[in-house]
């Protein structure tokens, strides 16, 4: 690992969900360096920029406005360069044809925006620490979805 | 099969009557050679005799002659020679037809000719011994010599034309004996062959006025048949044409006129008066169709609109096929439709289909909206009451402490209601794909699902072997876990819960709660528990949705569940049927089709 830190990054344009995210993060107390994007434009702008430090896990939100977490999924999914990013999606919904969806375009893990503070601390120092080799590895639908 | 029998008719009838006229040909032939066999032998009878009776009058004459000549010597009066005189004439009368008589048979030729040179030296000798008598030199030894001779040579005729008569008699019976021998078995013959020319003609007279029957029977079938189709014509607004390639000329049923809003016979049945109704837009369409129809023996259903005398335009469905019957004469023969109102119907059906299809998609929109923008603001409820708990509680009196408690109750209680709904909503959902599934995995993983609350409750769960049957995976795992989570909440407080899953295969004919369902046979699977179970009465009832036996302070429930179950069920075309005891037990019981 080149750096001594985690580089997490957000995109997600609700509000009150990246407030959490961010609370999350500081009671954590990881070893981590979050980036927080409003949409998916704005945060392929930054990924695309020559100075960005890509992440080591990219936090996706389905639903946004200009620009779709699929389509961010599409993008990153397409440019070689960021080949080693780990895509969670973080989305509200965990309707099958999404699980199904981004599965299929190489997403590592669909996550349910859970509805405790404490659950989503949990789930997030889950996903932060998980070896990321290995889980790819062994990927398969069943496992995509995590389990609370 | 009628073209058979008749066909397999006429060759016999053909066979019979050719046999019949050959027989009495036959019979024709030998009746004409046995009426000329009578007619000769009658002639020959006859003619026997006219011989025997010239030669009789031959030697009568000849008697006559002699007793004229003897008359003569006597008194040598010549009156007396006159008999003698004619008998010469007389004789050679009847010697000319002797000839013509006799001339059957050599043999008498020759003794004609022997009696002839007799007669004629009998007359050369009546001619001397008149000259001596003429001399008068009767007593001369001459004269009686040649006396003598006279006397020789008339025995010697005598003999001759015995001799003759008698070989007549003898050709006679000859003749006789060998047509008789012709004559004997003939008309036994005839009569036999006559008899059975008569049984022939009679069996044709049979067969023929069966055939007759027949022909009159299937007439009267083609009739009724013709009248239903007329019938039928008429109800499902059909026309009939017929187009005889040979003369180029149509004949059209009564109701294709009337199809095409004319009465009967309305106009000339020609092919241009037909396309006249055709719609401008189709002629083209038509008559290519109706050129492709002449080459091609069998064509798809053509369809073109045609526009009625008042202006109405209907919708026609056409076919044709291009029959040559056995004397190669070439017809089209093809019907016409009226589907208008099936157009009509399809065209409503479809615009229904579209207001379904957009009220559906209002649902999914709906269904998504559920998912997750109804369930954003609820999320974050949760986890800002889950922040006030953690962060805040110290700054919360008691009761503000007991109102957050009761909050985050509602809203969890909420989130259930919409995940529920939500699982109702997607088992409607149309892609059902149906997958050869072993049915004990989908029960392992339900029960995975509710692994939890199993080692919490100390539950057990004793299952027979399941079968692998062709289902909707996802439903029949949900179905499974509905069922499990059901007998797991409901339990007793204080009993550990046990749930028995047990399986057979049935015939609905031998089970009681199938009686009213066509025979088949089934997939029963029956969960039973021992929890608190429910009154029979309500059975029916807790498969309604949002239906609760129990206040939800005491049992957490939405209602939903087994709704859910009883709709996964429908869409396998099974059946799913309650049966409770208060605080024994529920059983519930699936019965899923072969």
């Amino acid at each position: 690992m080149p750096n001594d830190y985690i580089h997490i990054i957000l995109a997600d344009d609700d509000e009150d969900d990246r407030l959490f995210f961010s609370d999350a993060f500081d009671e954590l107390n990881m070893n981590t360096k979050v980036n927080i994007f409003n949409d998916g434009v704005e945060l392929m702008d930054y990924l695309n920029s020559e100075a960005s430090i890509l992440p080591n896990v990219l936090f996706l939100d389905l639903n946004m406005p200009k620009k779709s977490g699929i389509e961010c999924l599409n993008e990153i999914k397409a440019n070689s360069n960021m080949a080693d990013i780990a895509i969670a999606i973080y989305s509200t919904s965990a309707s099958e044809e999404d699980i199904e969806e981004t599965f299929v375009l190489g997403a590592n893990i669909y996550i349910k925006k859970p509805s405790s503070f404490k659950q989503l601390k949990k789930v997030l120092s889950e996903v932060v620490s998980m070896n990321w080799q290995y889980h790819t590895n062994g990927l398969n639908k069943d496992n995509f979805l995590m389990r609370l | 099969m009628i073209k058979q029998v008749f066909s397999r008719s006429a060759l016999f009838l053909r066979i019979v009557f050719l046999v019949s006229v050959f027989l009495i040909l036959v019979i024709g032939g030998f009746t004409y050679r046995h009426i000329s066999n009578l007619t000769n032998s009658t002639k020959q009878v006859v003619s026997t005799y006219k011989v025997n009776v010239e030669l009789e009058q031959v030697i009568s004459y000849l008697k006559d002659a002699e007793n004229g000549h003897r008359n003569y010597i006597l008194t040598k009066d010549t009156s007396h020679l006159e008999p003698y005189l004619s008998a010469r004439e007389k004789v050679n009368e009847s010697f000319a037809e002797l000839k013509e008589i006799a001339s059957h048979s050599e043999a008498q030729e020759g003794n004609l000719k022997t009696l002839s040179k007799y007669i004629d030296a009998l007359f050369k000798n009546f001619t001397q011994t008149n000259a001596f008598v003429e001399n008068g030199l009767t007593l001369t030894e001459e004269f009686k010599s040649n006396f003598f001779e006279e006397k020789i040579i008339m025995d010697s005729i005598r003999q001759k034309i015995n001799e003759m008569i008698a070989l007549e008699n003898k050709l006679l019976k000859e003749r006789q004996k060998q047509y008789q021998s012709n004559l004997q078995f003939t008309p036994l013959f005839l009569y036999l062959l006559l008899l059975f020319t008569l049984v022939l003609i009679i069996i044709s007279y049979n067969r023929i006025s069966n055939d007759f029957k027949n022909i009159k029977l299937f007439n009267n079938q083609l009739s009724i048949f013709k009248e239903a189709t007329i019938q039928l014509e008429t109800i499902g607004k059909h026309g009939n044409w017929v187009w005889h390639l040979d003369t180029n000329t149509f004949v059209f049923s009564d109701n294709l006129y009337q199809v095409l809003g004319e009465k009967p016979g309305g106009f000339n049945p020609t092919l241009e008066n037909l396309i006249a109704f055709v719609h401008p837009d189709d002629k083209q369409k038509f008559a290519t169709e109706m050129d492709k129809m002449m080459k091609v023996e069998d064509l798809p259903f053509i369809y073109f609109r045609i526009i009625k005398r008042d202006g109405t335009v209907r919708y026609i469905k056409g076919y044709g096929k291009l029959l040559v019957n056995g004397d190669g004469d070439k017809r089209i023969i093809g019907n016409i439709t009226d589907i208008s109102d099936e157009i009509e119907n399809y065209l409503q059906l479809e615009e229904r289909n579209l207001e379904l299809e957009k009220n559906n998609a209002e649902l999914s929109e709906f269904n998504y909206v559920a998912s997750h923008d109804l369930q954003e603001p609820l999320r974050k409820i949760q986890t800002f009451i889950s922040r006030l708990e953690e962060k805040e509680a110290k700054n919360f009196s008691s009761s503000g402490l007991q109102y957050l408690e009761r909050i985050n109750v509602s809203a969890t209680r909420m989130r259930l209601l919409i995940d529920d709904l939500l699982q109702f909503s997607r088992t409607n959902k149309p892609d059902k794909e149906f997958v050869l599934t072993n049915l004990n995995e989908l029960l392992e993983n339900a029960k995975q699902d509710v692994a939890e609350t199993i080692t919490d409750k100390e539950a057990l769960i004793r299952n027979d072997e399941l079968p692998i049957l062709s289902v909707i995976p996802f439903q029949i795992h949900q179905l499974f876990l509905n069922l499990l989570s059901n007998s797991l909440k409901y339990s007793k407080k204080d009993v550990a819960p046990i749930i028995k899953i047990a399986y057979s295969k049935i015939n609905s004919k031998d089970d009681e709660n199938l009686m009213k369902v066509p025979k088949r046979n089934y997939h029963k699977i029956l969960f039973s528990d021992n929890g608190i179970g429910f009154e029979q009465q309500y059975a029916d009832q807790i498969f309604e949705l949002f239906n609760r036996l129990h206040n939800k302070q005491e049992y957490s429930g939405t209602g939903v569940g087994l709704s859910i179950c009883k709709k996964i069920v429908d869409n396998h075309d099974g059946f799913i049927m309650a049966h409770g005891e208060p605080q024994l037990g529920a059983t519930f019981t699936i019965y899923l089709p072969e």
